[in-house]
């Protein structure tokens, strides 16, 4: 008996345990329903993936959309996601790819919204609002534009704000050293990259500053897509040929790399880190940079300047903004376009020298998931409207996409980047978009390497430029193969799907 | 009376709790082990089994699918013959490059910091199991890097050996240890990484190691001390032979641990300077290159289950293979 009892308790105990962990599990599954039920905020919020500006301001925001036209019934709320664009791409991808309906709208950086329109993941709106489609690419930056369209002039969203490379000096210091930028009219008036290092040299030495340009020459992105694409433009070089080639098609455009102005624009930038060095480009002044650059991104090379440690200083206009402010620099902050190496009548391949500046910037695109599509582009339209892109430059600084919107009195008035506009104007007209493709990704890797690897002295640029080119020559080579061979796609669909950005 | 129990029951055997109440011990343990078993299945090998499914198939970069057609172990080929380097940020396996390519980097840093992680962790607990006055508190001390968040611990690293910022970097340029720029050259890189590795988890060694030494019968000592062994002898031939299985699972953790090593190098330096497997495999998927990614998973999960393997077969020998 004693046994049996002793198993009868135990099967009771087994009994209260399988009913204590029946409710459990559905107690669990239904919280888990609730936090999974996103969909319970209303049918008129749109949400919008963005960043931190976007989402502490949301409340003015929305506000201005409602006072630009946008019914009362929307309203639009945001979700502040990561802050590096490369992760924010990495997870736009997982919730695109997982086929998530929300959020309805994507803030996206231009330099990665190709690949999502050749995956098919974006709704080409000139397809369901064709005038909102004619305004944006009659009216916007036509260089801008083309990071969202496909070759058939398809629209995959609406360009939100663009930004570009500027040179932010020190107008304090310059005078100190003897020049006059308003004479000269640096800040519309392009210097040669002969006079920019002198001006530097001299004005290092003049007032004892520790270095006289510090840029981004890290391995990364913007060493590609930016700093090092700025630099070879200038001298009129490029990575893929004449400017055409920008977006493709894949495998079928020359490489560049090993060309004579990429190569001086490699010994350029050797000669101002490490002055004389055995192979220095003689037309301009060396040791003008720290060997830090080598290490650099964006805040590591503004944080000398702004300490006061650097004359010169390329960035991106939100550094205007910070060492503009009243508490900063102030009035003594200038701002001129990226120096050139060789004028447009010079340059080796069409489309490059004089002044270059590489073009960034947002855009938003819609969810071909979301159910609330109408509503997502009432948003979308009212964005569009030229009072929000004036307000929106105004809260956050963005610059606007219409280049008429720089020509009115307003837009000079806003506080600090008023004082730019000329300058930003000038340089988002002489700017390039990064060459986006499928193969972008793998390419802009390999063109930071080896151009870090250059600058750093591991080989000559010469030795270095004709390595990149193999690889990007394999790269190009491996993508076209692929996408031939993959899912039926003839090689000329392949190429009108590599130049969905031209 | 136990029959008849037994008899009543099986006549209301439709009811489950009566079903249940008729399995045996083991029985029931394994059935309360199922629902586990099933979500490890679809969470572990369900992904395992779909990674190893896609890595058969090409590269897609265009259209709504995201792989191209079936090739067969095409990839693997590739990957291990270097045809597919030009699709990877780094190379997968390249000789000539040892600190810049992704199976030599990953190795180097799973020998080099496991190896010091061991020794520094041993170390540290066999100071800590030792009475003294404030063992507590350091205790807590060497533990408290285990606590600190990865992108805490990457940053200090980070601005450590930024030029400008660190003060590390000067002094180490002008000994001839590091360049000038350590944040940009591999071998620099790497070593950094290491040293930061060790700094960490070293204190997940030590505490796993010191659980060890705790679980040691201290009447061994008593009698080794009757016995007028030495203090090495006594380490010889009780402590470590008694705490080498504890040490054992200690390193494999950390060796999987570091095998897959990926957030330390994006926080510390970056994967284009060091590139390990796992950032081969995320930019690979960042690139869209699915196939690719999951061709270097797969070929990194074999790798460290063949290294899992060196160590169970290495254990059984220690322990007879019970504490597995």
């Amino acid at each position: 008996m004693a046994p049996a009892d002793g198993d009868r308790s135990s099967a009771v105990d087994r009994r209260r345990f399988v009913k204590a962990l029946g409710a459990t599990g559905l107690a669990t599954s239904g919280g888990l329903a609730g936090c999974l039920s996103r969909g319970s905020t209303g049918p008129q919020t749109i949400e919008i993936a963005a960043n931190t500006d976007v989402k502490e301001n949301i409340g003015e925001i929305r506000r201005k959309l409602h006072d630009v036209g946008l019914s009362e019934e929307i309203e639009l709320t945001a979700i502040a996601g990561v802050q590096s664009s490369g992760s924010r791409k990495q997870q736009y991808n997982r919730w695109l790819s997982g086929n998530l309906e929300q959020p309805a709208l994507f803030m996206m950086d231009s330099g990665w919204t190709i690949p999502f329109i050749l995956r098919d993941q974006l709704v080409d709106i000139s397809e369901i609002r064709p005038e909102l489609a004619t305004t944006i690419q009659q009216e916007y930056f036509e260089t801008f534009v083309r990071s969202i369209e496909d070759r058939t002039g398809g629209l995959y969203g609406v360009p939100l704000f663009p930004t570009t490379g500027t040179m932010l000096y020190r107008k304090d210091l310059v005078r100190e050293a003897g020049f006059s930028p308003e004479r000269d009219n640096w800040a519309t008036e392009p210097l040669s990259w002969q006079q920019f290092s002198q001006v530097t040299k001299q004005t290092m030495d003049a007032t004892d500053t520790r270095w006289g340009f510090s840029f981004q020459a890290n391995s990364y992105e913007g060493l590609s897509c930016c700093d090092f694409k700025e630099f070879t433009g200038s001298w009129g070089g490029s990575y893929f040929g004449k400017k055409e080639n920008l977006f493709g098609p894949v495998g079928e455009r020359p490489v560049t790399v090993d060309s004579d102005p990429v190569v001086d624009a490699t010994r350029m930038v050797r000669t101002f880190i490490e002055g004389d060095t055995q192979n220095p480009l003689s037309s301009v002044a060396g040791d003008i940079s720290p060997r830090a650059v080598l290490q650099w991104q964006e805040e590591t090379s503004r944080r000398p300047f702004s300490n006061g440690n650097v004359v010169m200083h390329r960035n991106w206009p939100y550094a205007i903004a910070i060492g503009g402010a009243e508490d900063a620099y102030g009035q003594d902050l200038g701002v001129m376009p990226i120096p050139y190496g060789v004028t447009e009548q010079d340059a080796t391949y069409e489309g490059y020298g004089g002044t270059t500046s590489s073009l960034g910037g947002w855009h938003v695109a819609l969810n071909p998931n979301s159910p609330k599509q109408e509503a997502a582009f009432d948003v979308m339209e009212a964005m569009v409207e030229p009072e929000m892109q004036l307000f929106l430059f105004e809260l956050l600084g963005w610059l606007p996409p219409r280049p008429a919107l720089f020509e009115t009195d307003r837009i000079r008035e806003v506080p600090v980047m008023g004082r730019y506009v000329e300058t930003l104007k000038l340089t988002v007209e002489n700017s390039t978009p990064r060459p986006v493709t499928v193969a972008w990704p793998q390419e802009s890797t390999k063109i930071a390497q080896q151009a870090n690897a250059a600058f750093s002295g591991d080989g000559t640029p010469r030795q270095q430029m004709e390595t990149l080119k193999q690889q990007l020559q394999a790269i190009e080579e491996a993508s076209e193969r692929k996408d031939a061979a993959g899912d039926g796609q003839s090689p000329s669909d392949t190429g009108t799907a590599t130049a969905g950005g031209g | 009376m136990a029959t008849d129990t037994g008899s009543g029951r099986s006549v209301s055997l439709s009811s489950p709790g009566r079903w249940i109440e008729g399995l045996s011990d083991t029985q029931f343990a394994y059935l309360l082990l199922t629902p586990c078993l099933l979500i490890f299945g679809v969470i572990a090998f369900w992904p395992l089994v779909r990674t190893f499914q896609m890595s058969l198939h090409a590269d897609l970069l265009y259209g709504a699918e995201r792989i191209g057609p079936f090739v067969g172990l095409e990839n693997y080929v590739e990957l291990i013959t270097g045809e597919r380097n030009a699709a990877l940020p780094r190379p997968f396996f390249d000789p000539s490059q040892i600190f810049t390519s992704a199976v030599t980097v990953t190795v180097i840093f799973t020998v080099v910091s496991v190896f010091f992680e061991t020794v520094l962790g041993f170390g540290q607990a066999l100071i800590l199991n030792q009475e003294f006055r404030g063992r507590r508190w350091a205790r807590v001390a060497i533990i408290l890097p285990w606590a600190v968040p990865i992108v805490i611990q990457g940053m200090i690293f980070f601005l450590l050996f930024q030029p400008t910022i660190g003060f590390l970097v000067e002094p180490l340029n002008q000994l001839g240890v590091f360049s000038s720029t350590p944040q940009a050259n591999s071998v620099d890189s790497l070593i950094i990484v290491i040293v930061a590795d060790v700094w960490k988890t070293s204190a997940f060694m030590a505490l796993i190691i010191l659980a060890g030494l705790q679980s040691i019968d201290r009447s061994l000592y008593d009698v080794a001390d009757v016995a007028g062994a030495s203090k090495f002898e006594r380490f010889r031939t009780i402590t470590l032979p008694l705490v080498l299985p504890s040490v054992l699972v200690a390193m494999l953790f950390r060796t999987i641990g570091a095998m897959r090593v990926f957030g330390l190098i994006e926080t510390v330096s970056s994967c284009s300077t060091v590139p390990s497997l796992s950032c081969l495999v995320v930019q690979a998927f960042s690139s869209s290159r699915y196939a690719s990614a999951a061709t270097v998973a797969f070929v990194t999960a074999a790798i460290i289950g063949l290294v899992v393997s060196v160590y169970i077969v290495k254990f059984a020998d220690v322990d007879g293979g019970g504490g597995f």
